[in-house]
């Protein structure tokens, strides 16, 4: 198809041919054409088949206001051609179809309109019930518009950034390029958000005039241009805005250009004010046919020839209701377009000069005729026009047709923002009646025509958003609203709700096939408010995110109540605003985790990491994932472990004790010197949050260890619990800024006494003892003596930066007895035969001291302190059905139950924790909590296993500890 | 929260650098005579006021500071503290 290449106003260049894959064959586009636009040059007319009744659609806004020409590119379904720029080598095809769009064979449904009422699939197809199954697969298969496969894979990439601005505008047209300009030239932060690619609006693409001396195309490139210099305003143009929160929090996604290095950008921004200058869209007429390929809106027609060079048809009739539409009319017909009437729905109003340019081109006009019905199978090829109140008639051939009802306010950022709208009876607008604070809105959305008008009421708008910032700004804004004032205001709007039609073919909704006679009937049925017709019709409920039944619906719904607009209001705006890939929602996924200082020695030793938290730890060091010979070499011989993501903390004050006591259920003020004390910290409700051991190294100066996960939120929970007392203590996260090597095993002091300067014997340095010493004269270490896994074992606590030398001291200290590194599955074994509980595993939120026989460590006595879970403690020690911790054995030493296994009888009494064959008992063992009626050692337990089908499994209830029960070995 | 927090320390921040605390209810009351009923309302029965309540808030990307604010629950501002009627 040939272009009009010669117009100032193109934002393609001709001269650049681009080429595209449509259906299996080569298209031609060239650079700045949309998919559609260069399908539409190749001759494409009809882009899809709706969705229920497989009519043909084709172009209608030219801004993806509708599913229409949603396409597959490139593999990904519902892509909105009209906003997606042409790229090279581009796969689209056709949607919804089964055929060609030209031929399709579902073509037949749009004869069973009559069989699909309103809400049809909520009343039919459930009597009897059994049909329903069969019905809701064949519903599934015919509903949804484009399809994707489960392994599809999303390419690309996908970027985040979250600016802050002082002053953010929402639309790049005349009025936001005005509030950019007036609020960036006081020397605010303005961030400016453009939909299209280029900077504008709709002054872009019309040569009409602007003023004397330029025309309205060239004073949009002025404005945009002048933005563009000012050095505090930072424009993102192909940038949708998809959603607006409290406190001006505003969210867009901005599509990547060739020179981007991300396809799509998430941009979140906060800002002090906001501007809203979205502009308007078309209020979509309704007549019979009213979206036959050949429909278009007044903008899509004008658009097609002025920015992209395509003249929209050979002979049109202009159905309109703004001056726009004569405007566009008489341009086009100066471009080449043969046009045989103009009909305009008002019966005066329309400026005369325009109204002169047709008399001179010689083009009919009609005042208070519209559309009615629309001709044509598969294209348009005539339309009948009536009057307004349907009493004469004559048809007219034409391949084109420009229908519009007239304007309509694009109010969506607005109603995100939570504004109030109310019907203007003078414009026929929803307008903002209460905006929220430091919000404000201008331009042709308040109902604004005059191009002077619009600029300065942005202008105004971007003065009010400075002056939110900047109080300073308030003395400009009286001459600004006076230039305002002296302008002319809004203009009356055309207020035709429809054509004189019955509506069983006048589409109300496109995506949906929701025609005036569905609406009706729900009507008929009851469902008197929008909100409710809208979800039983489907009207506005698809990928077009409500763009067509947009204000005709409440408009439509208020007439059918006789109430006018006035008690009418637009169905409720949710974000996100335009469709969003959730690849964009996403952002880039990085990988981020915590290594700890021997990181990289423990892979090198062979280790297995593995994720637990926000750490990655080394859980086996074998290929045997039993990890036989780890746990038997920590029992005869001696084993390392990296332990350096414990929770490490100071406390130190005059009042850190108290908050010791505030906190951990036992009596803190009892540590004695050179002893650590084992210590559990619990919620509210008495359950356990964690363990750990306190330390006191000098007066008001302690030193305190908790679980890994619970390291990040420790400080917070020690503030929060004392955050009425006014107590002055301190605290410091010391988790990674020491490390810690866990030495255990029988031969553990043998290893150790080559590297400290001290005396480590027995007697010395006991169970249970906390000592400090220096290794090599320099590495000041703090060593504890536990028993977690029940062999001779010290913890050595020092700084991180030490713990690479530490490691090597270590393993070259025991290489004479050929050490070897353990993990965390090792130690999970070892403490499980010691009947020793990790928090999470043998505990749940539900789970108390008492439950799990930890209730030793709470003393009753210091009610004084307040601690936290010691009410709940009191009042559950003798608390009748509760879970209990228990050790068991199985009856068949060769099957042992998977972690997390039921205990049942005649319902669900409990749970396996952790079951494991333990190599030294040549038992299969486990701890689990279980009802306490079944506590009792002996007790035989059935266990229901994932996937048993039945075969339950047994065990009995053991005594705990399974191994060293008089605990001599930690002790040696 | 989509919505912005005043920090005592910080100032005017976003609210997701915040982590929130439950609304005020007190420091904790003395065990004397405490029923578990009583014990379970304090910790877990809110008066789900709609309107302005204090609450408490933890500066978890900032300072680490837990403090209150007054939010207004049905439009999720932090409104100023309103003046007491009496």
């Amino acid at each position: 198809m040939n272009r009009l290449s010669k117009l100032p106003t193109l934002r393609i260049d001709p001269a650049q041919e681009i080429s595209l894959n449509y259906d299996g064959k080569t298209c031609r586009g060239v650079a700045g054409d949309t998919v559609a636009t260069a399908l539409y040059a190749s001759g494409v007319r009809i882009f899809s088949r709706s969705l229920k009744y497989h009519r043909p659609r084709g172009l209608y806004s030219l801004d993806g206001e509708c599913s229409n020409t949603c396409m597959q590119v490139n593999g990904i379904p519902n892509v909105r051609s009209e906003n997606t720029l042409l790229s090279n080598g581009m796969t689209v095809k056709a949607q919804n179809v089964k055929g060609t769009p030209e031929k399709d064979m579902m073509g037949f449904m749009d004869r069973l309109d009559w069989a699909m009422p309103a809400g049809f699939y909520y009343r039919m197809m459930h009597k009897p019930a059994k049909i329903w199954p069969i019905a809701l697969k064949q519903v599934r298969k015919a509903a949804g518009l484009g399809k994707i496969s489960p392994e599809f894979q999303m390419k690309g990439k996908y970027d985040e950034i979250y600016p802050k601005a002082d002053v953010c505008v929402i639309g790049g047209g005349p009025a936001g390029l005005s509030a950019a300009l007036a609020a960036g030239e006081r020397g605010l932060r303005v961030i400016l958000l453009e939909s299209r690619p280029w900077l504008g609006g709709f002054f872009d693409y019309r040569p009409a005039e602007y003023d004397n001396s330029i025309h309205l195309f060239e004073r949009a490139r002025e404005l945009a241009e002048l933005v563009e210099q000012v050095p505090t305003v930072r424009v993102f143009s192909h940038t949708s805005v998809v959603g607006a929160y409290n406190n001006n929090l505003i969210t867009a996604f901005q599509v990547g250009g060739e020179s981007d290095f991300f396809d799509e950008r998430y941009i979140e921004i906060r800002a002090q004010s906001v501007v809203v200058a979205t502009g308007c869209i078309e209020r979509p007429l309704l007549f019979e046919n009213n979206e036959r390929p050949g429909i278009m809106q007044i903008g899509c027609a004008h658009r097609l020839a002025r920015t992209y060079g395509l003249l929209p048809g050979e002979n049109a009739v202009f159905s309109i209701g703004h001056d726009l539409g004569i405007e566009a009319a008489l341009d086009l017909s100066s471009l080449g377009l043969k046009i045989s009437q103009v009909a305009d729905i008002r019966e005066d109003g329309q400026d005369p000069a325009l109204v002169a340019g047709l008399a001179a081109k010689k083009i009919p006009f009609l005042r208070g005729w519209v559309a009615n019905t629309a001709h044509g199978d598969a294209r348009l090829n005539k339309v009948t026009l009536s009057t307004i109140q349907g009493t004469h008639q004559r048809d007219v051939d034409c391949d084109l047709l420009v229908a519009s009802a007239g304007m309509t306010p694009v109010t969506g950022a607005l109603s995100l923002a939570q504004a109030q709208l109310a019907y203007d009876n003078h414009t026929g607008f929803f307008l903002p009646l209460k905006l929220p604070d430091k919000t404000h809105a201008a331009g042709r959305l308040l109902g604004l025509d005059d191009p002077l008008a619009i600029e300065a009421s942005g202008h105004l708008a971007g003065l009010l958003a400075a002056a939110d910032c900047d109080p300073d700004v308030s003395a400009d804004l009286k001459p600004a609203r006076e230039q305002l004032d002296d302008l002319p205001g809004p203009v009356r709007g055309c207020k035709l709700v429809q054509a004189p039609v019955k509506g069983r073919k006048t589409f109300i909704c496109f995506d949906e096939d929701t025609t005036l006679k569905n609406v009706a009937q729900a009507l008929e049925m009851g469902f008197d408010a929008t909100e409710l017709i809208k979800r039983f019709t489907a009207a506005g409920t698809g990928p077009g995110q409500g763009g067509i039944p947009g204000h005709n619906l409440p408009l439509f719904v208020a007439q059918y109540h006789g109430e006018g607009g006035g008690l009418a209001k637009p169905t409720t705006v949710r974000a996100p605003m335009v469709p969003t890939f959730i690849a964009t929602y996403a952002g880039t996924n990085h990988d981020m985790f915590k290594c700890t200082p021997l990181h990289d020695y423990q892979m090198e030793s062979g280790g297995v990491m593995r994720r637990i938290g926000v750490w990655k730890r080394a859980r086996y060091f074998s290929h045997d994932f039993s990890c036989r010979e780890e746990i038997e070499n920590v029992r005869k011989n001696v084993g390392m472990l990296d332990a350096s993501t414990l929770g490490k903390f100071r406390i130190w004050g005059p009042d850190a004790l108290k908050a010791l006591q505030r906190v951990y259920a036992g009596d803190m003020s009892k540590i004695s010197d050179g002893k650590i004390k084992y210590a559990a910290m619990c919620n509210e409700d008495g359950c356990i949050i964690d363990d750990g051991v306190v330390v006191k190294r000098g007066e008001n100066e302690y030193y305190f260890t908790t679980s890994s996960g619970r390291a990040g939120s420790t400080v917070e929970w020690f503030r929060f619990h004392s955050r009425y007392d006014g107590w002055n203590y301190h605290m410091v996260n010391l988790t990674d800024a020491l490390g810690v090597i866990n030495l255990a095993g029988p031969n553990a002091r043998k290893v150790l006494e080559q590297l400290v300067d001290g005396d480590i014997s027995n007697q010395a340095f006991p169970f249970t003892g906390y000592r400090e010493f220096k290794i090599r004269d320099t590495i000041a270490v703090r060593i504890m003596r536990l028993g977690f896994v029940g062999e001779l074992s010290y913890e050595l606590h020092a700084p991180a930066s030490y713990m690479q030398s530490l490691w090597e001291l270590v393993a070259q200290a025991g290489k004479k007895f050929d050490i070897q590194n353990f993990g965390l599955e090792a130690q999970n074994v070892l403490r499980m035969e010691k009947g020793h509980i990790i928090i999470g595993s043998e505990s749940e939120q539900r789970t108390t001291l008492h439950d799990v026989g930890l209730g030793f460590l709470w003393d009753r006595k210091k009610a004084a302190a307040k601690t936290v879970g010691a009410v709940a403690l009191k009042q559950t020690e003798k608390q009748a059905g509760r879970f209990k911790l228990v050790g068991f054995k199985m009856e068949n030493a060769s099957r042992t139950p998977k972690d997390g296994s039921l205990i049942v009888d005649s319902s669900i009494k409990g749970y396996v924790c952790i079951a494991r064959f333990s190599f030294g008992l040549k038992e299969s063992i486990g701890l689990a909590l279980v009802d306490a009626s079944l506590a009792a050692e002996g007790t035989r337990l059935q266990i229901y296993e994932d996937e048993c089908e039945g075969r339950h499994l047994y065990a009995a209830v053991t005594a705990l500890p399974f191994y060293d029960p008089e605990g001599k070995r930690l002790r040696e | 929260m989509a919505f912005t927090i005043t920090c005592p320390i910080c100032g005017k921040r976003n609210g997701y650098e915040f982590r929130y605390g439950g609304v005020d209810k007190g420091p904790r009351p003395d065990e004397e005579e405490l029923t578990p009923a009583d014990w379970c309302d304090y910790v877990h029965m809110n008066a789900c006021v709609a309107g302005v309540q204090e609450e408490w808030w933890f500066h978890r990307d900032g300072c680490g500071g837990w403090f209150t604010i007054h939010r207004d629950t049905t439009a999720n501002l932090e409104v100023e503290k309103p003046e007491v009627n009496q």
